[in-house]
């Protein structure tokens, strides 16, 4: 029940997120900054305009870029499997390149195509983490890593840290926002998306907000007030990370994925499996 | 609705010809000391998920299509904010063999911005007022200035 109702308030909490880190990315950069609510008003905004499409596909491709990171969200909040969860992103991700792919703007191909470069740097690391987790705790099952006498953060710190390596490419932010870099390829992939359409890509980003703090959630293991830590840590971290630095490529980001975060949650793998003989 | 719907204008913002006079002032108004984002306005650089489009310099005739392109790709409700005196009717490019006299002609507009180049008060004065304007807009279909087939044809936006 709790999940359920987690599962549909989670674009609202991720909302609220969105707005917060909106005002703190002002306050770093001395500005006074938007009020907390503002993807509401951005929200209500886009419901008013009048709807306009490429064509249907593309904008199919739209909502169900949102409807599958909702049940991905949904997979993760009712304590299912966290592999299943993964894939749903996945899975979500690919609608929205495929999207991206059918219109003939060249600025949607490119974008397109630098998300799936995202999707190669961050999902080695990510399933890692699942493996991890399952080593550590003995299970796949949300519910079980949540209930689970052993905190995953103690036996897994440099998984936590090729995570944290892994989240601005996640959720788009400085050092690794290639694929929608807002001042070469005006917003990537939703370059093409308007209206209510442009709305479901907007709110779906939201939930993708949620999807991933919960999973840094799940390092805290059956301690709540850890993993609340560690996701208020992380999001000081990112926020910090993502004002003070500048875009790379994407070769730099495949390479500091590939050469830096899998041989890190690799290693931190080998450990945990010496540890157990 | 219309009150929460106001609290969020995006801006495009195109430069059809001008000096970069009032570019430079518009960075201006969205650096630390007049941050426009108070106001929840973001400089998208994107006509289809934008409401006010900002149009500065004199309409050369290079830059007219695109601009009427622009202004079409932008869907209802919207508002034109003409800013600067080129954007009124041509400055100091008046008359000139390469220039359109002026927005007018070419799209529906709003709200005027005088100046060379207008003070950041006066822009976020002439924004807000392009707000006020827009939020009593509705959904329905706009038409530019000389509207019709032909130039739609021209402009390459009839299939679209």
């Amino acid at each position: 029940m709790m999940g359920l109702l987690l599962t549909l308030f989670s674009p609202i909490i991720g909302g609220f997120i969105y707005g917060v880190e909106r005002v703190v990315k002002a306050r770093m950069q001395s500005r006074q900054g938007p009020p907390v609510l503002q993807p509401f008003y951005d929200f209500v905004k886009l419901m008013q305009k009048r709807p306009m499409m490429v064509h249907s596909f593309h904008a199919s491709m739209g909502i169900m870029y949102f409807i599958s990171t909702w049940f991905a969200m949904a997979v993760l909040m009712m304590g299912n499997d966290l592999l299943i969860a993964i894939f749903f992103h996945v899975i979500s991700v690919l609608a929205l390149t495929i999207g991206a792919f059918s219109v003939r703007s060249s600025y949607s191909i490119m974008g397109a195509m630098r998300e799936l470069m995202h999707v190669v740097s961050y999902e080695p690391v990510v399933i890692l983490l699942a493996v991890s987790l399952y080593l550590v705790t003995g299970s796949f099952d949300i519910a079980k890593i949540l209930t689970s006498d052993i905190t995953p953060i103690f036996s897994l710190p440099l998984v936590f840290i090729s995570f944290l390596g892994v989240m601005p490419m996640l959720l788009h932010k400085s050092p690794f926002d290639i694929a929608e870099a807002h001042q070469e390829i005006v917003g990537g992939p939703d370059i093409e998306y308007s209206g209510p359409f442009y709305e479901a890509v907007y709110t779906a980003r939201w939930i993708e907000y949620v999807y991933v703090y919960f999973i840094v959630f799940l390092f805290g293991g059956s301690n709540y007030f850890l993993g609340t830590f560690l996701v208020v840590f992380s999001f000081i971290f990112i926020n910090a990370v993502d004002n003070s630095t500048a875009r790379l490529d994407y070769k730099k980001m495949l390479k500091f994925a590939w050469f830096i975060l899998i041989p890190l949650s690799m290693l931190n793998i080998f450990f945990v499996v010496v540890g157990a003989n | 609705m219309n009150d929460l719907r106001a609290k969020s204008p995006w801006i495009t913002h195109y430069n059809t010809g001008g000096c970069n006079g009032c570019d430079i002032e518009i960075l201006a108004a969205l650096g630390p000391k007049f941050d426009i984002e108070r106001f929840g306005m973001l400089n998208r650089g994107n006509p289809k998920q934008s409401d006010i489009l900002l149009v500065t310099g004199p309409v050369t005739l290079r830059c007219r299509d695109v601009l009427r392109r622009v202004w079409l790709e932008m869907p209802e409700p919207k508002v034109v904010v003409a800013m600067g005196s080129c954007t009124h009717g041509g400055g100091v490019f008046r008359h000139l063999y390469h220039t359109e006299n002026g927005i007018d002609g070419i799209v529906p507009v709003d709200v005027w911005i005088p100046g060379c180049t207008p003070r950041i008060e006066a822009i976020i004065d002439g924004l807000i007022e392009g707000v006020e304007i827009w939020k009593n807009k509705t959904k329905e279909k706009e038409y530019m200035v000389g509207h019709s087939e032909k130039l739609l044809e021209k402009i390459g936006v009839l299939n679209d």
